[in-house]
């Protein structure tokens, strides 16, 4: 078991997994996160795996110890505060970072609109619906299933859903805010390299939930500039 | 398959029809055949624990079959990108997954566990049934009913579509019409009563009915994962019946709970996860008490840090209603409220751990046997681990912003669902076969079937890990090539098929045990606890007259001297069986209730509620005790 769980690691890591492939500042906390976690819960599954081979083996049923009846023994009490307090002093070193993560990121991902508003952010107005997206930019241009930002740029979302409760989620860019009806989340982040990224709604919304996806081009910033002048001139001839 | 309808109806419902109506016809002549209507007739009326034990696996295995059958077709569906198998698409891929999550948590895990309660513990803690067996028999029958009820929806086509958890607003009957979700609400509200019931029942007969002399710390830790258990039961249950009342009177009346300007879809997230995480330790709990005795029996040795065992249940039942939040990390609560939740639910891997620890412990300088209980025993501990690590991951708030709601998650509830509580119903069953039939199922199937479904179990849920990394949402029935995650769900619905054929071993399994082998004495497995003092299948009133415990493990403290386990001065009068019909009777009232609820049959609504209410009343002027007491008074 332990063999195949190595192997299915050793497979895979040659793979791109979206998620441990972030392509922007928040993104790239999460993966480091995400990695910090593994390595930690590894430690414990290998000392679990170590004690459990090693009692098994030795401990086993043999011929010779049929009818043995092995007592009871002593309990230690040393052995058990050990792995009470090392477990507490393990998950500290993880509570950490994870508090202040999630402090860092849930002010970008869902602020009180209070905040002052990032000087060269770009804000997109993001609506959610059975079964599209519809994304809103600053000077009106409208977009559905295509959301094109532009390079080393923070972009600010504000979210909302026309129906039903659907999440926002481009694996290698962030992770996954909700978009309610009625309410307004937010996200934020800064893609660090242009490219084309999957998007996808990630709570369950309905009979075609599985198709509620759409494009995200990370572009450079005259590109960007062109895309957003090109909409409008469309939409007002 | 180009047939994906006949008619109206999608061509599944019309082969499970067919295959219902053939199904049923060979019941009734194998009933007939081999003359078993008068067991039938036995066991509907019957108020006896092992009896109603047995029952609840009997009918959690059929519902284990139809569950198992939606999972085979939804990796059928997601085996290849873009692909289009019969007719799991779109909403009937939702109708299956729904029905799946539903029926495998309410329908399978829950009676399973409360069977082997039914079972064990009352044998376990000297008792000669629970202390309420009427109330146990209505307990059964409710379960049946409401099992009933969320099957029956199929069958009409209407199988609910939102998913287990049924969030609101989509729940709602503003973007769910039709019957399909009524189907959900009342199949839970009927079943959840009865377990309710069952709680109170188990609860009453742990502090009343254990043999003179066992203090509390003397029970075996099957009992106590019952007891805290019972407890998580009472104060969770409820408030599932309340989300769900709402939910009704959003669907039915009007009501804007969930939805509109004064109501607010994330108070069923809080409800709902307020009831659900509890509820994954209601279910692994007892699977944590079963295994602490297995392991214990398989080693010869006291369970390690007994103490340590039982608060750490505890601890785990406490913390589990400090953590229902971490299911809602991307709502957007804010950063405190996050947090929060992030360290209460990191804080469960500690008692977790210490149960980990206990067990690897406990057969340390023992004596380990393996046979198939203690095989299952072991598969969990790994399996469990890596659940239990993967838990600790998701529980960082910001990380699970990446995992939530994709195939990781999947994955995590699926390593700690079945690696815990399945492997734990299976090691039950295996263990206390004897005690439900008179006979022990044999070795080498059983291993084949361990060996079968713990491969195939690690290959289906693996990959899932990686898919979800590879941004692979829950709950589609759907994706690309260039999604690249083909090999991944390749992997898994190859290990789907494995678990499936490991099953196909367990049937082979009580063939042969039933046909070919002899039934065995009261102790196959050298075991320690009091149900192994009586005979196989226990006997109805086992302890007569009840036994004197004085420690832990007593019956095996006196066979090792040579000894019987003494028995007590003073009698206690034992809970009275009855034979009736009335809680089948009751059951079937509230099937019909539901419909008219269901289909808004007004007419059989009231009909249904007035039957109702004239069974209490009739069920509150009797007292089936009155007879006995008088008889006994006489003598």
């Amino acid at each position: 078991m332990r063999i195949f769980s190595l192997l299915s690691l050793f497979l895979l890591t040659g793979c791109n997994l979206r998620v441990l492939n972030p392509k922007s500042d928040t993104a790239d906390k999460i993966t480091n996160l995400i990695y910090l976690s593994f390595g930690l819960m590894m430690l414990v599954f290998v000392v679990v795996m170590i004690l459990f081979v090693h009692f098994l083996k030795k401990y086993k049923e043999t011929p010779e110890r049929l009818n043995e009846i092995p007592g009871d023994g002593k309990e230690s009490k040393r052995l058990e505060v050990t792995w009470t307090v090392l477990p507490i002093l393990l998950l500290a070193v993880l509570a950490v970072p994870t508090v202040k993560a999630t402090y860092d990121m849930t002010s970008q991902v869902s602020g009180d609109g209070g905040e002052a508003k990032a000087e060269d952010a770009i804000t997109i107005d993001v609506v959610g619906r059975q079964y599209n997206w519809e994304f809103t930019y600053e000077n009106g241009k409208k977009s559905v299933n295509e959301l094109v930002l532009p390079v080393n740029q923070k972009a600010d979302f504000k979210l909302t859903s026309e129906d039903v409760i659907h999440s926002f989620w481009v694996p290698k860019l962030s992770g996954k805010i909700d978009v309610l009806p009625g309410e307004e989340t937010r996200l934020s982040f800064t893609p660090r390299e242009a490219g084309v990224y999957q998007g996808k709604c990630a709570e369950f919304c309905g009979a075609e939930h599985t198709q509620m996806r759409f494009e995200t081009k990370v572009v450079s910033q005259a590109e960007f500039q062109q895309w957003l002048k090109n909409g409008v001139e469309e939409e007002g001839e | 398959m180009n047939v994906p309808f006949v008619g109206q109806v999608p061509s599944d419902i019309v082969v499970s029809w067919i295959a219902s109506a053939l199904i049923g016809l060979f019941v009734l002549w194998w009933l007939t055949k081999y003359n078993k209507w008068p067991v039938i007739w036995e066991y509907i009326r019957t108020t006896h624990h092992r009896k109603i034990g047995t029952m609840y696996i009997l009918v959690a295995i059929i519902f284990f079959i139809r569950g198992g059958m939606d999972a085979l077709f939804i990796r059928t569906q997601l085996a290849v990108p873009e692909n289009d198998f019969w007719v799991f698409q779109s909403q009937k891929y939702n109708e299956v997954f729904t029905t799946h999550g539903t029926v495998m948590i309410f329908f399978v895990a829950m009676p399973l566990l409360i069977g082997l309660m039914n079972v064990a513990v009352p044998l376990q803690i000297g008792a000669n049934d629970l202390a309420f067996p009427y109330l146990n028999a209505v307990s059964f029958w409710l379960f049946v009913a409401g099992g009933f009820i969320f099957n029956m929806a199929f069958f009409f086509n209407a199988a609910p579509n939102a998913g287990w958890t049924a969030y609101a607003p989509l729940s709602t009957d503003t973007f769910t019409t039709g019957p399909n979700n009524n189907y959900y609400i009342f199949g839970l509200q009927v079943s959840g009563l009865g377990t309710i019931l069952t709680a109170i029942n188990m609860i009453v007969t742990i502090f009343r009915l254990r043999a003179p002399g066992m203090k509390l710390n003397h029970m075996p830790l099957f009992p106590w994962a019952t007891l805290l258990t019972s407890f998580l039961i009472l104060i969770a249950f409820p408030v599932l019946t309340i989300a769900l009342l709402l939910l009704t009177f959003d669907r039915y009346y009007g009501t804007s709970f969930f939805i509109g300007e004064m109501g607010d879809p994330v108070y069923w997230q809080h409800l709902f996860w307020i009831f659900g995480h509890p509820e994954v330790y209601i279910l692994i709990l007892p699977a944590f008490g079963i295994f602490s005795d297995i392991i214990s029996t398989f080693s010869r040795k006291k369970v390690y840090g007994y103490t340590s065992m039982v608060i750490a249940i505890a601890i785990i039942g406490l913390l589990g209603f400090m953590v229902w939040a971490h299911h809602m990390f991307t709502v957007g609560l804010g950063p405190l409220a996050n947090s929060v939740f992030a360290i209460t639910t990191m804080l469960i891997a500690v008692p977790t751990g210490i149960k980990i620890f206990n067990w690897l412990f406990t057969m340390r300088n023992g004596v380990v046997r393996i046979r198939t209980p203690m095989l299952f025993a072991l598969g969990f501990i790994p399996t469990f681990v890596i659940g239990g690590v993967t838990g600790v991951m998701l529980a960082v708030a910001a990380a699970d912003y990446q995992y939530h709601d994709s195939y990781f998650v999947v994955a995590h509830f699926h390593y700690t669902m079945i690696g815990g509580t399945i492997l734990g119903a299976f090691a039950g069953i295996y263990y206390w076969y004897p005690k439900m039939t008179g006979k022990v199922l044999d070795e080498k199937l059983g291993r084949w079937h361990f060996w079968l479904f713990l491969i195939g179990f690690h290959l289906t849920f693996m990959p899932q890990h990686f898919a979800g990394l590879n941004g692979m949402p829950r709950r589609v029935y759907t994706y690309s090539w260039e999604d690249g995650i083909f090999l991944l769900n390749f992997i898994s619905t190859v290990g789907a098929f494995l678990m499936g054929a490991s099953m196909l071993f367990v049937a082979w399994n009580l063939y042969k045990t039933h046909r070919l082998t002899d039934p065995v004495g009261g102790d196959p497995w050298d075991g320690r606890t009091l149900e192994w003092s009586v005979g196989s299948p226990s006997p109805e009133h086992p302890f007569e007259p009840v036994n004197q415990v004085d420690r832990l493990d007593a019956f095996w403290h006196a066979k090792v001297k040579g000894e019987e386990v003494p028995k007590a001065e003073d009698a206690r009068p034992s809970p009275i069986a009855v034979k009736t019909l009335q809680p089948v009777i009751l059951s079937i009232i509230l099937v019909f209730m539901s419909i008219g609820f269901i289909y808004h049959w007004i007419s059989l609504q009231v009909l249904g509620g007035a039957a109702v209410i004239a069974y209490l009343i009739i069920r509150s002027i009797t007292d089936e005790r009155k007879e006995v007491y008088e008889k006994e008074e006489e003598g």
